[in-house]
């Protein structure tokens, strides 16, 4: 899956570059402020950014992959997700008045009152590790739809790849 | 030769139930083994006396036909090579029927007796036997033959039902076992190209007259008939997440069972309609509780704790104990826990996932989804002795219900990449499967029995 593997190579890149603009906000919040005020007055170049716009732009490019993919039957979050999960939990944790959603999903394998109880707990798995980057649970809400609401409807094997899944949806 | 032989027999069988079932139905059925167990019976079409109507409101014998046959027990013989056409037992060759290997004949007369109003005589006739009665302190055979002979009646609306109802009267003269003819069957039926995409329908037991009872832009799920077979309780995410429902058939009225937090999932009403069993996760993880539907108090049936799934409770026909499914030992295994609480014991070992049990009539045995090497199948495990037998062949087969008199089970499956419903008979011998014109179908439950 072509868009599968670039959204694996944002994470890559991506979350380093937030996490490095990360760090140097807080010591460098009171030099961007006059910096900003200067070139606005001087020259018609479009203001430099400061560190907090650029992590905020790292980051929100970060978070442009909602999706988080399991293996048959499991409901743990794979290694390569944590960096993706540390954006989302950065962004949350900086506004504690956003919520959001996770929805568990299965494939349509087993029965679907076991899958139903199976995307929760997928769900709460990717709760659990927000949580564990500072989130505040009150923020995050799991919703499971088992094999009810699949992203490719079809019956085969790289339709049930795209439908296990938790999809991390920001609300209003 | 002999899968090509059966495969003539599906052919022929497709064509007769094609011709029999009309447009009101959305669902067909094509029975795909299974007819070589079935016993030869006629069922002579029906004389018809109008005053008003030119025809009856529809072809009896080929409606009770056409049931027979699909319960897998019967192979009911083609009009064109019946010997005679009598309408009364009087009127019967036995010799000419025993000629043709005809193990019983139905005879019967529908009469209209005011407009839109029927009289529906009929008789069952063995060919073989004559029933045996006492004459002076002994048993001899009379010369009797009728098994049974019944005289009823039905409006235009009901005529067709009313039809059912000959079919399981003829069945258990028969078998000794109440016929499920007369039942109806809820389902889910999914059309992605509809606005509102998931309907809740029931139809009768042969997929006719389908009626659609709610239809949603979210899923649906679960249902499950009241005893009565007056209502349903589903589970419906119309609020963005899964909460439950109990909805009477026949005025519409709904009203809401659960919506905690977390998922609400899995109803199912007890045999004597005073509790309802559900899966809560509101106190963390997916666990059984029952709600005391007087009263409206839940009560927590399992306490398994942290990250188990515990689901898809189901009542003993005794109403003593509930099966229910549960990963407590790392994979989905049927665990028993009495009604009253105590420590659940586990129940299969067969296989490296069970799910969705439920008891059979006689409470002898389980019904169940097992998947063995990674394959999903309806199996049974008769509960004395442990011993799990595979019913089906299909693919990814799930959400199994049994007719009330136990004879068969009603699945999910997908066949030809759509979802389908598909049956089998509960011996495993007889295999139907139903596809419906559009949409995938999902879900079913099959009603109780709706007459005592």
């Amino acid at each position: 899956m072509s868009i599968k593997g670039l959204g694996k190579s944002l994470i890559v890149t991506l979350p380093a570059l937030f996490m490095v603009a990360c760090t140097s906000t807080d010591t460098d919040t009171g030099p961007a402020t006059t910096e900003t005020t200067e070139t606005s007055t001087t020259t018609q170049q479009p203001a430099p950014k400061t560190a907090e716009e650029l992590a905020m732009e790292a980051n929100e490019q970060a978070r442009e992959q909602r999706i988080v993919y399991f293996d048959f039957d499991d409901s743990t979050v794979k290694a390569q997700y944590q960096d993706l999960l540390k954006a989302h939990a950065w962004y949350l944790s900086r506004n504690p008045a956003t919520q959001v959603v996770l929805e568990g999903h299965t494939d349509e394998r087993g029965t679907p009152e076991y899958n139903l109880a199976l995307g929760e707990r997928r769900g709460n798995s990717v709760k659990d590790i927000l949580i564990s980057y500072g989130v505040n649970s009150s923020q995050i809400r799991v919703v499971s739809y088992g094999e009810e609401k699949p992203k490719n409807p079809a019956h085969n094997e790289s339709a049930w790849e795209e439908n296990r899944r938790a999809v991390l949806s920001y609300e209003g | 030769m002999r899968t090509v032989n059966r495969l003539r027999k599906s052919f022929l069988v497709l064509i007769a139930i094609a011709a029999s079932i009309s447009a009101q139905a959305d669902i067909d059925i094509v029975i795909t083994d299974g007819m070589n167990f079935a016993r030869p019976i006629a069922i002579v079409p029906f004389e018809y006396k109008g005053t008003v109507s030119a025809n009856p409101p529809h072809n009896i014998a080929s409606v009770v036909a056409a049931d027979l046959r699909r319960s897998g027990r019967f192979n009911p013989m083609a009009v064109s090579n019946m010997p005679e056409r009598p309408i009364s037992y009087d009127e019967i060759n036995l010799e000419a029927w025993k000629a043709k290997g005809i193990e019983a004949v139905v005879v019967g007369t529908v009469e209209e007796t005011a407009a839109g109003q029927f009289k529906i005589s009929y008789q069952l006739v063995d060919v073989f036997k004559p029933k045996q009665q006492m004459v002076n302190g002994e048993l001899v055979s009379s010369n009797n033959y009728v098994l049974l002979d019944r005289v009823g009646s039905a409006s235009e609306q009901n005529f067709r039902f009313y039809t059912h109802q000959v079919a399981d009267n003829i069945y258990e003269a028969l078998t000794g076992e109440k016929g499920a003819f007369a039942t109806r069957i809820a389902y889910v039926v999914v059309d992605r190209s509809l606005p509102r995409p998931f309907q809740l329908y029931m139809a009768d037991s042969d997929g006719y007259n389908p009626q659609r009872i709610y239809s949603s832009e979210e899923a649906i799920m679960s249902p499950a008939w009241t005893p009565d077979g007056r209502s349903l309780v589903y589970v419906s995410f119309e609020n963005g997440r899964s909460e439950i429902y109990l909805q009477q058939i026949y005025t519409g009225e709904r009203s809401m069972i659960a919506s905690f937090p977390g998922i609400n999932s899995a109803p199912e009403v007890s045999p004597d309609s005073k509790q309802l069993a559900l899966t809560l996760s509101k106190d963390g993880n997916a666990e059984i509780y029952l709600l005391d539907l007087t009263t409206r108090k839940f009560r927590r049936l399992t306490n398994t704790g942290t990250n188990v799934i515990d689901t898809e409770p189901t009542f003993s026909p005794d109403g003593k104990w509930i099966l229910f499914t549960s990963d407590r030992g790392g994979r989905p295994q049927i665990y028993r826990v009495s009604t009253r609480g105590g420590r659940p014991q586990r129940i299969t070992f067969e296989g490296e996932y069970n799910a969705s049990p439920s008891y059979t009539p006689d409470g002898k045995s389980i019904i169940l989804v097992n998947r063995t090497n990674g394959v999903y199948h309806i199996a049974k495990q008769d509960i004395e002795t442990g011993i799990m037998q595979v019913l089906t062949d299909t693919q990814l087969d799930e959400s199994p219900s049994l007719a009330p008199n136990g004879s068969m089970v009603i699945y999910a499956t997908v066949y030809n990449g759509r979802q389908v419903l598909a049956a089998v008979s509960t011996d495993g011998r007889f295999k139907a499967r139903l596809p419906a014109k559009r949409g995938e179908v999902k879900a079913p439950a099959w009603s109780p029995f709706l007459f005592q």
